[in-house]
């Protein structure tokens, strides 16, 4: 298998019409948008994407318009994440054929499987499909449900395309545990940092960034991933702790506040769609307010 | 001033006979052994020192032992956390008195206090001597009790001897909270890890470490901080991951193993309290076979 390396990976929200329907138009121009803004690749649709709130059909429908809309300028990482282990290796069938170039999933959503059927539902979706592989912990956003490094290198054992693990766990001894056996168990295999906060990853070995606040700073990621690439690890601090300062306003409304900073922005991207709520207009403007007292954010694109 | 916290601080571990009682003459030898081979300061008795395992009387009686055998050549903390509040005033008091250079205390066990109530816990202690103190935050073994970043700038401002934290929480996202908040208000605070962290919280403004490896392999621990404050991060990452496989063998049964290691170093220290096991001949004959393995006993003294 050759190589995959990701790089600085772009996470696109999916933008809403009114109705609530997909606006493609706009994803098409917030996906030119990343692009241009240097993302080495881009992943959809993600968590920031709300890609729990679309129906199967949907998800197909974007995985098919951004391979198209994309053209081959970056590749494209498919999330296939399903509470069914049968459905998300459908979704995942259905992205290769579409063109994308590696398939993402979580651990399951709602259940509680006992390991061994975790490792099963991620063998059967990897297997399901002939390119890299990405497994993404995620405690925060499943309840707490995590993956164990021990279980991390027995999917090594089993699959042949599990290439390597998004981190949004911000566990060091995780991270610590799983490369240090990986990178002998199959030299390389990526540890992927899952969110914006790369210094600590890329210490303990992280190559690649999933950054969901590229679309509203992506210069400044931008600069933090180079410097982690290069070992340039106490120069990436300051960049770091601006990224953490936006990340904490930011956190709490969620995809609500990502949607909200990226209209004030200039890049309207509508509302979430239920059951997730926009945010009021009293919270919207003190958001508004915030991000324009960050002065790193002074050098990022507005607009489109 | 600066911090004199920083660096590979040692806790020691605390030697008893066969009946379980305290021997001094074997702390003596563990005192100087970790002066002598390099640490920065010395910090008695941790969770690996059994400190709940010892009575109040005991635990002020092998203080004293530790200043008078230290002797001013390095820093002497000692930890005076206890299950009732009032023992820890205690000990923090007969600290002063003794003439040790700080303290270290966690926030309250087995309560699981509000914010307000950990601020005026460490308000309280604080303000009740005028040694430095060190907090100790540890939100994965605490039931999530926890000191943020917030609560942290908040005691920095009241508190003048308010001088660091060992910081257990071991996320990228909590450390980078802490460090961001607390160095601000006082660039010269001392974020403390274990020495199985120092790779990822270096980067971030971590200044040192505390804990027991150096009584197995002080040369190992000395080489992995150097390379990290010298940004040496290729080196420093084997070196971690060597760290990271003594850890996972001490922390099991720890810290037991680790006194059952440090017979395999000719530096024996007796059994542990219970409820915590004692290292069986078995075990000890798996940590020889992995120390080995990794080569510890070619490069690491034997014997005091």
């Amino acid at each position: 298998m050759p190589a995959f390396q990701p790089g600085l990976v772009h996470l696109p929200v999916t933008p809403f019409a009114p109705d609530r329907s997909i606006d493609f138009d706009r994803l098409g121009k917030l996906i030119d948008f990343h692009i241009r803004s240097r993302a080495d690749a881009l992943a959809l649709p993600t968590h920031a994407g709300e890609s729990v709130s679309l129906t199967d059909g949907e998800k197909r429908a974007l995985i098919e318009f951004a391979v198209k809309h994309i053209a081959g300028r970056v590749p494209l990482i498919a999330h296939v994440s399903e509470a069914g282990t049968a459905i998300a290796a459908a979704l995942a069938r259905h992205a290769e054929a579409a063109g994308a170039a590696a398939i993402m999933a979580t651990t399951p959503y709602y259940w509680t499987p006992p390991p061994e059927m975790i490792l099963e539902h991620f063998v059967q979706i990897g297997a399901a499909v002939r390119l890299p592989f990405l497994v993404h912990n995620a405690p925060e956003d499943m309840s707490g449900g995590r993956v164990s490094a021990e279980l991390m290198l027995k999917l090594i054992g089993r699959l042949d395309n599990f290439a390597g693990l998004v981190d949004s766990s911000l566990d060091w001894q995780f991270m610590i545990d799983l490369i240090m056996e990986a990178r002998h168990a199959r030299p390389g295999f990526l540890l992927i940092s899952g969110t914006d906060l790369m210094v600590s990853a890329a210490a303990i070995g992280a190559t690649a960034m999933f950054a969901p606040l590229a679309g509203i700073a992506p210069n400044l990621l931008r600069r933090l991933f180079a410097l982690c690439r290069d070992d340039n690890l106490f120069e990436a601090r300051a960049a770091q702790e601006e990224i953490a300062s936006l990340r904490q306003l930011l956190k709490a409304g969620g995809v609500a506040s990502l949607k909200a900073a990226l209209a004030a922005r200039g890049r309207d991207c509508g509302h979430p769609r239920p059951p997730l709520q926009a945010l009021d207009a009293g919270a919207t403007a003190t958001l508004v307010r915030e991000l324009d007292s960050i002065a790193a954010l002074r050098d990022e694109p507005r607009g489109w | 001033m600066t911090n004199k916290f920083r660096g590979v601080m040692q806790s020691p571990v605390t030697p008893l006979k066969n009946d379980f009682s305290l021997d001094l003459a074997t702390f003596e030898k563990v005192l100087d052994f970790h002066v002598r081979t390099g640490a920065t300061a010395i910090s008695w008795p941790h969770h690996k020192g059994e400190s709940l395992n010892l009575t109040i009387a005991e635990r002020k009686r092998f203080a004293e032992a530790a200043v008078k055998t230290v002797a001013g050549r390095i820093p002497v903390t000692i930890h005076v956390s206890a299950l009732a509040v009032e023992d820890t005033f205690a000990l923090a008091r007969h600290a002063q008195d003794i003439g040790a250079d700080g303290i270290l205390a966690i926030t309250p066990y087995f309560w699981t206090p509000t914010r307000e109530a950990i601020h005026d816990y460490f308000v309280r202690l604080c303000t009740s001597i005028e040694l430095p103190v060190l907090s100790y935050n540890s939100p994965s073994y605490l039931a999530g009790v926890e000191i943020t970043g917030d609560l942290m700038a908040r005691l920095i401002e009241r508190l003048p001897n308010f001088v660091g934290v060992k910081e257990a929480s071991f996320n990228s996202e909590k450390f980078l909270e802490i460090s961001r908040a607390a160095l601000k208000l006082r660039p010269d605070f001392a974020l403390v890890t274990g020495v199985e962290f120092l790779l990822p919280s270096v980067p971030l403004g971590g200044v040192g470490s505390y804990s027991a490896a150096g009584s197995i392999c002080p040369n190992l621990c000395r080489d992995l901080f150097d390379a990290c404050v010298a940004g040496e991060w290729p080196r420093a990452r084997e070196l971690q991951y060597k760290v990271s496989r003594l850890w996972a063998l001490f922390r099991n049964q720890y810290p037991s193993s680790l006194k059952g290691g440090m017979v395999i170093m000719g530096r024996p220290v007796g059994p542990t309290r219970p409820p915590l096991p004692t290292a069986s001949a078995e075990r000890q004959a798996h940590i020889r076979a992995e120390l080995e393995q990794l080569g510890i006993l070619d490069t690491e003294p034997h014997g005091w």
